[in-house]
């Protein structure tokens, strides 16, 4: 009894090594650190599903130097301790390149591990300090902060000639990144800004801070955050009767705005790159309805997208290289020219920075569709 | 001037949802000497349950006095279900036990409905509609009020009446002021203690139902772990009004909303929980028992 017990023991061993090592030479793992529930929930799945709609479309095409990809995928829930206990998970799991995470704290958090391990990473966080480090693993798939505070701060004081400027941010690293990057080029455009305040994620209630603002009689609030309290904080800034415009920073572009918002969404403006539904590339457009049409639904916002474009990037670099080895992907991607993305052209500089990349300002109207004001 | 008005207004509101939730901590522990950490959650759970009752029987989109005084209704009796369920389940077993078994079995059963809710309801924030209540606002010199925060402060403000006349007027009061003195000298009495803890359950619950659809319809974005925040807060109300004591947990979820208001108008938010938790610990060593906790005879 005890001998066949060992047997199918050993056996059971031996057809599992047998697997595995047949898995590690077939197959090209490709990580996803994304915050699939959470607050940021929606970003997150999108995220996952695209990636996984890529893949499948790669291996629908024979994968990649003949070889299947699989996606592997782990929720940091946008928490950085999270994101830790993730890159462990992702760089054991043996993958080539991690996509995300969605915001810059859970990257950051999640970048040394990465970088140790010579994994790659590629994310759309866009905490300036992201490529401060200089890792060779590490490529931004999206626009630094310091692009954006430069077109916000022109749009507020050459276009909408504002005179009194409130910045508000929540207190992650990348909302006050970009909030001091925006209140830094706007004064250095010798704008005024007569507040910058701090609201603190998930609390709901932001009418104590509302109601100070008010008493200054500010022309524009501007919110650096997430959407979850961007929404909130349009709907009790109307609801005070504070008559000053609202403009979100990028990451209030998502649709969960405009639902917590409601009503008051109509006239809030928001600053981002491109949104999906008017990039006029081919592959954007055939994207998009190969993703509408697996998932029944729209990508949650451009961010998807951008992340999309650093695995394509990342799977380019694997065949123009012809190699599994990161190092000299990694050096291939650096002189990256021109590689059509569905953002646009990609182009990364020798820090892994995106290059490129043009803002615009859209106003949200009755139906809560975009209008383009300024770029 | 109306912005100390405004901030006053603001404080208010956030105070009595906080007083409402306190009442149902405060209760259970002035009966059972139990510290009901699950009560949060339950508070995030009626948010939900109010949502879906809403959506499921009366169709989204829909929306008149009836309809809105039917899901406060159904959901409270829901809620109420839920919290004896809770009793019967997680801390009946223990009445006897040591009482830290009983407090683990408290954070245990927040756990239990915290996740509940996240595997019904998905991790994803869910959204009141706007509707439910008019979006009237009245503008006196300024001081801006809503529909939603007359609602708000109305309704707590009747509910902790009625508590109160309740607890100090009628027969189950009485006995619900004796079980809290003394469970055993109480069950000498004739007082059905099972009843009782019951009763408070009910009361409880339903309490932290009405506060739970407040929440959701006057932020509208609810999230499955927001118990969390809105159960500290209330469990911080209620110390500072003096745990068991039911005016207590009033005056302390008011006081606490005002304070919060205050320094976050005036000073900032990000100081808002240091001054609150320096504020407890101040009233705490002039009063040991909170602000109304002296009557030590008086626990309900």
């Amino acid at each position: 009894m005890k001998r066949t017990f060992l047997k199918v023991v050993t056996s059971i061993v031996a057809c599992s090594a047998l697997v595995a090592s047949l898995n590690a030479a077939d197959v090209i793992k490709i990580g996803v650190q994304a915050p699939i529930t959470g607050k940021y929930a929606n970003e997150g799945q999108s995220i996952d599903n695209g990636v996984k709609l890529i893949v499948a479309q790669y291996n629908a095409n024979g994968g990649v130097l003949g070889k299947k990809l699989e996606v592997v995928s782990c929720d940091d829930e946008g928490a950085a301790q999270k994101a830790a206990i993730c890159a462990r998970k992702l760089v054991n799991a043996g993958v080539l390149a991690v996509i995300g995470s969605y915001t810059s704290g859970a990257t950051e958090a999640a970048q040394t591990t990465y970088y140790r391990n010579k994994v790659l990473q590629t994310s759309d966080g866009t905490s300036d300090s992201l490529t401060k480090h200089k890792y060779w693993t590490f490529f931004r798939n999206s626009f630094p902060n310091s692009a954006e505070a430069k077109f916000t701060a022109k749009y507020f004081v050459k276009s909408k000639n504002y005179k009194k400027i409130v910045v508000l941010s929540d207190y992650s690293s990348y909302a006050t990144g970009l909030a001091d990057a925006t209140v830094k080029a706007i004064k250095d455009l010798s704008g005024n800004v007569i507040y910058r305040g701090k609201i603190k994620s998930g609390t709901q209630n932001f009418t104590a801070v509302l109601t100070k603002i008010k008493s200054m009689n500010p022309d524009v609030i501007y919110y650096s955050g997430y959407y979850n309290d961007g929404g909130l904080l349009r709907a009790q800034q109307l609801q005070l009767g504070i008559k000053a415009d609202f403009v979100g920073g990028d990451s209030n572009d998502n649709p969960d705005f405009m639902k917590l918002a409601g009503s008051s969404a109509k006239g809030t403006y928001l600053i981002n790159v491109p949104t999906p539904d008017i990039l006029p590339y081919d592959i954007a457009k055939k994207f998009l309805k190969d993703y509408k049409a697996k998932y029944g639904i729209m990508p949650a916002s451009i961010w998807t997208l951008l992340n999309i474009d650093g695995l394509r990037a990342v799977l380019h670099g694997a065949k123009e290289t012809k190699s599994l080895d990161t190092k000299k992907i990694s050096d291939f991607l650096h002189t990256l020219k021109g590689f059509p993305g569905i953002t646009g052209p990609v182009n990364f500089r020798s820090d892994g920075e995106r290059i490129g990349g043009g803002y615009m300002a859209y106003q949200v109207q009755a139906d809560n569709s975009y209008k383009i004001v300024y770029k | 001037m109306d912005i100390f008005l405004q901030q006053l207004i603001n404080g208010l509101t956030v105070g009595s949802l906080y007083a409402l939730v306190a009442l149902g901590y405060t209760m259970v522990y002035g009966v059972m000497k139990l510290i009901n950490f699950a009560h949060g959650d339950l508070v995030a759970f009626s948010a939900f349950a109010g949502l879906t009752i809403y959506a499921q029987i009366f169709g989204e989109g829909k929306t008149s006095i009836f309809i809105v005084l039917s899901v406060f209704i159904i959901t409270a009796l829901l809620i109420a279900i839920v919290g004896v369920l809770l009793e019967r389940l997680a801390y009946r077993p223990l009445r006897t036990a040591p009482r830290l078994s009983a407090v683990v079995s408290a954070l245990g059963a927040g756990l239990v409905i915290q996740n509940a809710t996240m595997l019904i309801w998905g991790p994803n924030m869910k959204i009141f509609p706007s509707n439910l209540f008019p979006s009237t606002i009245w503008q006196i010199h300024g001081v801006v009020f809503t529909f939603t925060q007359a609602m708000i402060l109305g309704v707590s403000a009747a509910l902790m009446i009625a508590l109160y006349l309740f607890i100090n007027k009628t027969k189950m009061g009485t006995a619900i002021r004796a079980t809290a003195i003394d469970q055993d000298a109480a069950k000498l009495m004739g007082i059905n203690v099972n009843r009782v803890i019951m009763i408070i359950f009910v009361i409880g619950s339903a309490l932290g139902a009405v506060a739970g659809l407040f929440i959701g319809i006057n932020y509208r974005g609810i999230t499955f772990d927001m118990g969390w925040m809105y159960g500290l807060n209330a469990f911080i109300a209620a110390i500072m009004g003096g745990i068991g004591n039911i005016p207590g947990a009033m005056l302390g979820g008011i006081l606490l909303g005002l304070f919060n208001a205050m320094i976050s108008g005036y000073i900032s938010s990000a100081w808002a929980e240091t001054f609150t938790f320096v504020l407890l610990v101040v009233i705490l060593i002039f009063r040991p028992t909170g602000i109304l906790g002296e009557t030590i005879a008086e626990k309900v």
